[in-house]
This record gives structure tokens, C-alpha cells and sequence, in this order.
């Protein structure tokens, strides 16, 4: 049992009392791995719960009853991302994110989107670092054939020459959109080549394309067998579902698919960082680019809500130290904004910004600079603070107005924190932060032997200029 | 200057949408006008857009920081819309602030200053977002389109104006349209989320006290015309691997009889991910990784677009592909599984519509903004439902052109022109424009 767990299934409610019960009727004529354990129960927000099941060949379950409309989010996570890839054969963990809805067994290619589809589903899928995740909104008398669908490709995928062959393609020009026709996209690929040099965080998760176009089915073949098992995988389901019916059809569909055996994860730590790196490169843009990627902790780590409060004080909205003295005091940029990582292991604290007219890029690491030394000298005021509480707290609700928004905030924390009710607690967590906490974060993390840059000069110019 | 409204009158009517959602601490906003960019003076595009910014900035006579610093205090987001025939605010906020958040957004739209030095800093902002807009080909490939598909209609007109219509914007220009626009019969304002209809219909009368009474604006634009022959435009720019091909005409129109019949079949042509055109385009040939149709509506006729990307060396065979399918679709029409299968589909998702306060008093805002007919979210199931395969066909047929037509191609003009214009049969027009032309 975790140790986030509140309470097991003598919490009182009507279906905690019912319970143990019913799921001993169920387990009795489960098949093989299709038994069920009630884990725990964890709160979810002031009015919602996360159930937590099992079934014995190791897929996890969530599972949040939420009758607000007659719709059910279906997510199912597994633990692979492009950290677990190697040189060589980066992008597979993305490839497999398309190759997922193409053939299963008795289903020929295009039939599970077209049942999909047929059912009203809205489904989708995504790919990172740490994770793949794979996505259903359904209306709510469509569970059944979701779940059928999903515990099929889990097990049944069909990988042969032609669907391989395709979806590279198409991969290959999402990689085009992406990347290489897209100044920003091709900017933050080099930031974190050149930031993580042992670290698989090194590569991009769409993968380089030499890699892209070198994929063979037997690799595909084998990376299936590694990572899509159920002992890989969460169940993340928010809706207006029973919980009885939702464990039955679970058990009955997952039940006779085995654990596999996952193997060591053989990611190697990055070195600390003692140098700035810099790099300068042209693209074909009007105006100069900068990007800065300072090494920021794990989500999981003390100071990463910090980081996230500071990087708010910095550049979170228009009223934001940094966007404030560049877009709007001293009208260097067009456009600036930050990113912290979300990731297991340490990331980067990235800062895009966009030079306006014929401004440059040293103009603006200049003012980006002070403003870091300045929160390395002195923590935000508390007026400050608040406002960035505030403007966290507004993305984490506004984000859980949907099942769909629910399901994914649940199965992102569980997947990379093992922790399904984490944005709550990490939002309580931030009123605790105190000014010490911030400074101890600027005087750690933003700092420049800490840090990459990329320079972007432009490789056109505007009708104005040249006249 | 100053903006300040006169005295409260009550007797206008109250345009107001609520819809209370207790599940979380949140509130929904939108204060929405009836009128849009079409209401620039020709040669001062950009000034609905420039007008909505500045109101949002200088709030209250306060200057931008502290309206700014407001907005993150309490906890919400405030953002300002514009598009050809509406316009207006767009609002988040956590529920224990929300009633002082409605005093700032009263002191949005009644006491907005209209400061000079901001006005002249909007416009040099403005004018930084169009330059870096040309960085973003998908979004150049859509403002040709609309400029060559709507030229001469309201709707080809940049939203965001161009460099030398900012340069022109005077700030005399911005007060002229707000006393004109920001009139109580023009706003709409729609509440979802924790937030009482009692309360809520308190706050929009409070919202609306806070403007003059005027004239309701009524559309006055026409439809656009109709493309002559088929037509290339051609975006050059230097460098690309890939393009953004857009290829559409004149689409639909929320009053024709037709507008559900035509609905349906796109669904069929390009509307879903195993819609024809997603599958002969990505999953057979893997030219594309998005490959969709869309029909927009708005008060006049709107388009109807394909899009989709296929790297330079494919663009030819994939705009022939396309311009094949679209005329097998126009000549041929739809088949009765492909009928059966959309209806259930577009029927079953419909739930997706309807999920959230906040999307349910969205639609009940677009059918006021955009005057569609009575029940046409209410009734929407069961007019999807009884489209025959007949309707569905005569729509394509009599609203979707194979013949007139807009081709729109954002590429490296020398890698791709030769075999962008040979897969145009019946070719009447083309002319290659550079990326970075924001005329």
C-alpha cells in the first residue's frame, strides 16, 4: 500500500461498505490475472475521491466517480517515454503513440478510430520524456467498447511492414511541422542537446529523423513486448460510471493479459553542469531569438514548487518582472515566456524570448541577467508571491473543469510522482513556501555556470529592412 | 480622454447568459458585443483590436501595470477577443474574488482612459506580433487565404491590421468606435460556474450600467463573392521543407436549409481522423500528419478549407490528390454507410458540446452573437438525425465548387511552383507573394 493512502475500503460510503464483498464475487470468477484489490482511497479536490485498485497481473487503476454530466475520460498511461530510448533509435516511444491506432487483431487498420469515432469518442495521444499516454472522452453508455478497444491493443497489436512504413512518414512530417520548419521547435530541440550531453533528456521525443527513418518493424516489435504490459500501465478513469459495472468489464477485458518482465532503466545521471554553454546559430526568421535553459529539479524534488513560484514572479503574465521591463518598459521583445520542466529527473528552467525590430539577443540576456541577480540578492516581495499563488491556483482549477482535464492531471502525477492527487497537495504545499525557500531556489538553480544558450540570428529580413 | 458612461437606464434590455456549476471554485466570463473588426474604417484595420487591448489595459483610469497586477491578485485571467463580427472580453476567475473581479471588469468597460502614450505602445506592440507572426507558416498560410478568398468583404481584412494601418490609428479613432460600439444594446454577457443566476444577473446589470444607451449595430455586410476559375497563391519563402496547403471556397451559412445537410457530409469528406480525407492523405500515403476539412460559420458565409502539410517534394501529388477527392466528392457525393456511420457519430459526440457549464452558455452566447435560428443547439440531434442521403449530396453539390476555387500554398516558390501549377487542371490564375508582405 502507498503511503499517500488514507483510508481502505471501510471508509463508510455505500460503496466502501459494499465493497470488499462484491469484489470478492468478482475475484471469484475473474480470470487469471484479472483480480481486483481495492488499494486505498485518496482525496481528490474538496468534492472528489481517487479510488485505487490493482489487478493482479499489475495494471493500476484510478478511478473517480464524477456525475457532473454523462461523460466518461478514459486514459491510459504506461511508463515509457523517450528517456527510455537509445542512441540510435530515438523517437520509438513517439512512433509508437501513432502506431497504437493502426492494426490490432480482428480489427484491420482504421477500424479502431472508425469504432472509436462511431462510439462519439474524442481520442487522442501523447508522448514525452517520461511518459506515453493514450486518451478517450466517450459518452458515458460507451465505456464498454473503450475498454475492449483499449485491453485490445494493450495485447493485440499488429505490426507489419506497411503500417510501419506509413506512420514513419507521418512522423516524419510531424517532425517537419514540428521541428524543422518551425524556428522555435528546431531552437528548443539544440537547447537540450546542448544542456544534456549523458542524460537521455538529451534527444528530442519525436526522435531525430536519421533515427526516424531507420526504424524497423522487428524494433518495433520488440519495444511492444518491453513496455506494453499492464505492470507498465495506469487506468485513469473520471466520469459518470459505476464502480461495480467499471471493475467487472476491467477485469473481464485486462484479466487474461500477462505482467511482463520490465527491464532495469538504464538512464544515466546528468554531470553537474560548471560552465555555461553557448551556441549560436542563424534561422530562416526576421528577428533574433533567445533561449536559456537553466537546470531546474525533478517535479518530485523540494524545490520545484519553488522554482515554479519564481518562475511566475519572473515571467508569469504581463505584470511579471521580466516580460514587464522587455515587452512593455524597454520594448526589446515581442514576446517572452518560461517553462519549468515537469519531469522526473532534473530538467530545465526554459526562457524563449523573441527580440522585436533590430534588437538583439545580447539586449535581452543583459536585462535577463539583472533580473536573476536581483532574486539572487533578494526574494520576492509577499505581495508578489501571492500573485503567483494566485495565477497557479487559476491553471490548476480552470484545468479540471472537464473529466478529461481531470483524468490527465491524475495520471500525470501518478505516473511521474506516483502520486495521483499531487496537484492538489503541491498547491497547498506553495502556501507553506516562504521567501527563504525562493531565494535558496534562485540562489541554486539560476545561475549562469548552471545554464545553455542558444543565439538565434536571423537569416532574413522584412521587406522594411531591406528598403 | 475619458470614456466615462452616463447615468444608469434600465429600460434597455438585458442581454445575459447564466449557467451555475457548483463542481468548482471557478467563474466563467464573457462580456461579448455584438459588432467586430468589420467595423474598421477601410485603410484603419487593427482598430477594434487595438480599442479592446487599451480598455483591458487602462481600466479604472489606472495605468496597465496595476490593472495587470489586479488581474494575478484575485486570481483570474482577462483577455480581449476580436474577430470580424464580434468582439468583447474573455474572463476566468477564482470564485472568492469573483465579486471584485466584476468591479474591475465594470471598470473595464465603463472607465477605460484612453492614454495616449498606451495607445501609441499598443501599436508598436501590435505591430512587433504581425512581425513575428511571419515566423508561424501555418498561420500566414490561413491570413492569404482569408485575404484572397474574402477580397473586398470584411472578412479578408487583418483582424490585427498591417504596419501601415496601425501607423495611421489615431487615438481619436479608438474613442470614435467605443462611443459607437461599447453601447448597452451591443453587449452580451454570459456567466458560468459558481456563481448564482441572481448574482450573476446583478453583475451584468451592473456591467451594462456602466455604458451609454445607443443604437444595436446591425451586420451590414454583404456575402462574400464567389472565386472566378481556380486560383493559386503561392507564399514564398525561403528555406522550407515542407508546405501548408490550403484549398477551399465559399462554405456555409447558419440559415441555409441546407447548412445541416452540408455539415454532415464535410464530416464525411474531412471532419474526423477517419474521414476520407485523413485516410487517403495520412494513413494510405503518410504525406501529411494533419489532413481535415473545416466549415466555419459566422453571420455572413463563411469557407470551406482543406488543410495539410506535406513536405515540398510531395505537394504536388498531394494537391492533385486533393482536388481529385474534392471533385469525386462534389460529383459523386456521399454513400449511405458513410451517411449512417457520421450521423451516429456526430450525434454521440455531441456530448462533448455539453459537458461544461462553460461550453453549454458558450453556445447559448454563439447562437445570440451570431443570430442563429432558433433551437439550432437545441434541435441540433435531431437535425442531424434526419439529413438524407439526398440532402447531404444536394448540399455538397450546390454549395462546395471543384470548379471555383482558391489554392493557397506557403512554400520555397522555386522548389514547388512548377509542380504546384501542373497539378491544377483548368489553372485560371497565379501569382507568387512574399512571406513577408503583411499588406
Amino acid at each position: 500500500m502507498r503511503a499517500q493512502v488514507e483510508s481502505t475500503a471501510q471508509g463508510g460510503s455505500a460503496n466502501g461498505d459494499a465493497r470488499q464483498p462484491r469484489l470478492d464475487k468478482l475475484n471469484a470468477e475473474a480470470p487469471r490475472y484479472g483480480k481486483v484489490t481495492h488499494l486505498g482511497t485518496l482525496p481528490f479536490g474538496p468534492a472528489l475521491k481517487i479510488e485505487r485498485f490493482t489487478l493482479n497481473n499489475g495494471l493500476s487503476v484510478l478511478l473517480v466517480e464524477d456525475h457532473a454530466a454523462p461523460v466518461v475520460a478514459y486514459h491510459v498511461w504506461f511508463r515509457v517515454g523517450s528517456r527510455h530510448e537509445r542512441q540510435g533509435k530515438t523517437g520509438l516511444a513517439h512512433l509508437f503513440e501513432h502506431l497504437m491506432f493502426n492494426e490490432v487483431e480482428g480489427l484491420p487498420a482504421g477500424e479502431f478510430d472508425r469504432k472509436m469515432e462511431e462510439a462519439g469518442a474524442e481520442s487522442n495521444a501523447s508522448t514525452w520524456l517520461d511518459w506515453t499516454q493514450y486518451n478517450e472522452a466517450i459518452p458515458k453508455d460507451q465505456l464498454s467498447l473503450v475498454i475492449e478497444l483499449e485491453a485490445l491493443r494493450m495485447s493485440r497489436l499488429v505490426l507489419r511492414e506497411p503500417q510501419v512504413a506509413s506512420e514513419k512518414e507521418v512522423v516524419a512530417n510531424e517532425r517537419r511541422y514540428r521541428v524543422d520548419d518551425d524556428v522555435e521547435g528546431a531552437v528548443n530541440e539544440l537547447l537540450w542537446k546542448t544542456a544534456f550531453q549523458t542524460h537521455a533528456y538529451h534527444w528530442p521525443t519525436i526522435g531525430w529523423m536519421s533515427d526516424i527513418e531507420g526504424f524497423t518493424v522487428d524494433d518495433c516489435v520488440d519495444f511492444y513486448r518491453t513496455y506494453y504490459s499492464p505492470n507498465n500501465a495506469t487506468v485513469v478513469v473520471v466520469g459518470d460510471v459505476s464502480e461495480a459495472q467499471l471493475l467487472r468489464e476491467l477485469s473481464a477485458a485486462y484479466g487474461e493479459i500477462p505482467p511482463a518482465e520490465l527491464p532495469l532503466e538504464d538512464v544515466r545521471p546528468e554531470p553537474p553542469q560548471v560552465d555555461e554553454r553557448r551556441v549560436e546559430v542563424t534561422q530562416p526568421t526576421t528577428t533574433q531569438k533567445l533561449v536559456v535553459g537553466y537546470k531546474s529539479p525533478g517535479i518530485g524534488d523540494f524545490d520545484h514548487p519553488a522554482l515554479s513560484l519564481l518562475s511566475e514572479v519572473l515571467f508569469g503574465g504581463r505584470a511579471s518582472r521580466v516580460y514587464k521591463r522587455l515587452v512593455r518598459d524597454l520594448e526589446l521583445c515581442s514576446e517572452v515566456r518560461a517553462f519549468l520542466g515537469p519531469f522526473r529527473d532534473p530538467g530545465l528552467f526554459e526562457i524563449f524570448a523573441s527580440a522585436r525590430g533590430e534588437h538583439t539577443a545580447e539586449e535581452i540576456l543583459k536585462v535577463i541577467d539583472e533580473e536573476m541577480a536581483k532574486v539572487r540578492e533578494a526574494p520576492p516581495n509577499a505581495d508578489e508571491i501571492d500573485r503567483a499563488r494566485a495565477r497557479l491556483e487559476l491553471g490548476l482549477v480552470a484545468g479540471l473543469e472537464t473529466a478529461d482535464g481531470k483524468a490527465s492531471t491524475i495520471g500525470f502525477y501518478e505516473t511521474v510522482l506516483g502520486d495521483p492527487s499531487a496537484s492538489f497537495t503541491r498547491l497547498e504545499g506553495m502556501a507553506r513556501i516562504n521567501q527563504s525557500d525562493l531565494l535558496r531556489a534562485a540562489r541554486r538553480y539560476l545561475v549562469e555556470s548552471g545554464r545553455s544558450l542558444v543565439l538565434v540570428r536571423p537569416q532574413l529580413a522584412t521587406e522594411e529592412e531591406a528598403a | 480622454m475619458s470614456a466615462r458612461a452616463p447615468e444608469a437606464d434600465r429600460r434597455a434590455p438585458l442581454g445575459v447568459i447564466t449557467e451555475y456549476s457548483p463542481e468548482l471554485p471557478l467563474v466563467n466570463l464573457s462580456l461579448s458585443l455584438r459588432v467586430g473588426s468589420e467595423l474598421d474604417p477601410p485603410g484603419k484595420e487593427g482598430l477594434s483590436e487595438v480599442l479592446m487591448r487599451l480598455m483591458r489595459r487602462n481600466a479604472g483610469g489606472r495605468d496597465a501595470d496595476d490593472n495587470d497586477r489586479i488581474v494575478d491578485r484575485l486570481g483570474g485571467s482577462l483577455g480581449a477577443d476580436v474577430a470580424p463580427s464580434t468582439m468583447g472580453f474573455h474572463a476566468s476567475v477564482i470564485a472568492r474574488s469573483y465579486q471584485e473581479f466584476v468591479k474591475l471588469l465594470c471598470d473595464t468597460l465603463g472607465e477605460p482612459r484612453f492614454q495616449a502614450d498606451e495607445f501609441e505602445r499598443l501599436k508598436r506592440e501590435i505591430h512587433g506580433e504581425l512581425i513575428e507572426s511571419l515566423d508561424n507558416d501555418r498561420s500566414l498560410g490561413r491570413r492569404w487565404f482569408r485575404k484572397r478568398l474574402f477580397a473586398g468583404h470584411p472578412y479578408g481584412r487583418p483582424v490585427s491590421g498591417t504596419p501601415e494601418s496601425l501607423e495611421r490609428l489615431e487615438l481619436a479613432d479608438a474613442l470614435e468606435l467605443y462611443q459607437h460600439a461599447l453601447v448597452r444594446e451591443n453587449l452580451i454577457c454570459a456567466f458560468a460556474g459558481e456563481v448564482s443566476p441572481d448574482r450573476a444577473e446583478a453583475s451584468a446589470q451592473a456591467l451594462r450600467d456602466t455604458l451609454r444607451q445607443g443604437q444595436r449595430s446591425e451586420t451590414t455586410s454583404e456575402s462574400p463573392r464567389t472565386p472566378d476559375g481556380r486560383r493559386l497563391v503561392i507564399v514564398d519563402k525561403p528555406d522550407r521543407t515542407q508546405t501548408q496547403l490550403l484549398i477551399g471556397c465559399l462554405g456555409t451559412h447558419p440559415k441555409d436549409l441546407d447548412h445541416t445537410a452540408l455539415h454532415v457530409a464535410n464530416t464525411i469528406f474531412g471532419g474526423t481522423f477517419t474521414a476520407r480525407l485523413t485516410q487517403e492523405v495520412r494513413a494510405k500515403r503518410g504525406w501529411s500528419y494533419g489532413a481535415y476539412s473545416s466549415l466555419p460559420f459566422d453571420r455572413c458565409r463563411h469557407a470551406f478549407s482543406m488543410w495539410t502539410h506535406p513536405k515540398a517534394d510531395d505537394a504536388g501529388p498531394c494537391l492533385k490528390l486533393e482536388l481529385d477527392m474534392l471533385e469525386q466528392w462534389v460529383n459523386q457525393g456521399v454513400t449511405q454507410e458513410e451517411l449512417a456511420w457520421a450521423k451516429r457519430y456526430l450525434v454521440r459526440s455531441h456530448a462533448f458540446a455539453l459537458d461544461t457549464a462553460a461550453k453549454r452558455v458558450s453556445l447559448k452566447l454563439d447562437a445570440e452573437l451570431y443570430q442563429l435560428p432558433p433551437g439550432y443547439y437545441q434541435e441540433y440531434e435531431s437535425r442531424v438525425q434526419a439529413v438524407t442521403l439526398d440532402q447531404a449530396n444536394d448540399a455538397v453539390r450546390s454549395r462546395i465548387s471543384a470548379d471555383n476555387l482558391l489554392v493557397t500554398i506557403v512554400g520555397t516558390a522555386s522548389d514547388i511552383q512548377g509542380p504546384v501549377e501542373a497539378a491544377i487542371d483548368r489553372l485560371s490564375g497565379s501569382e507568387v507573394v512574399p512571406f513577408d508582405d503583411l499588406s
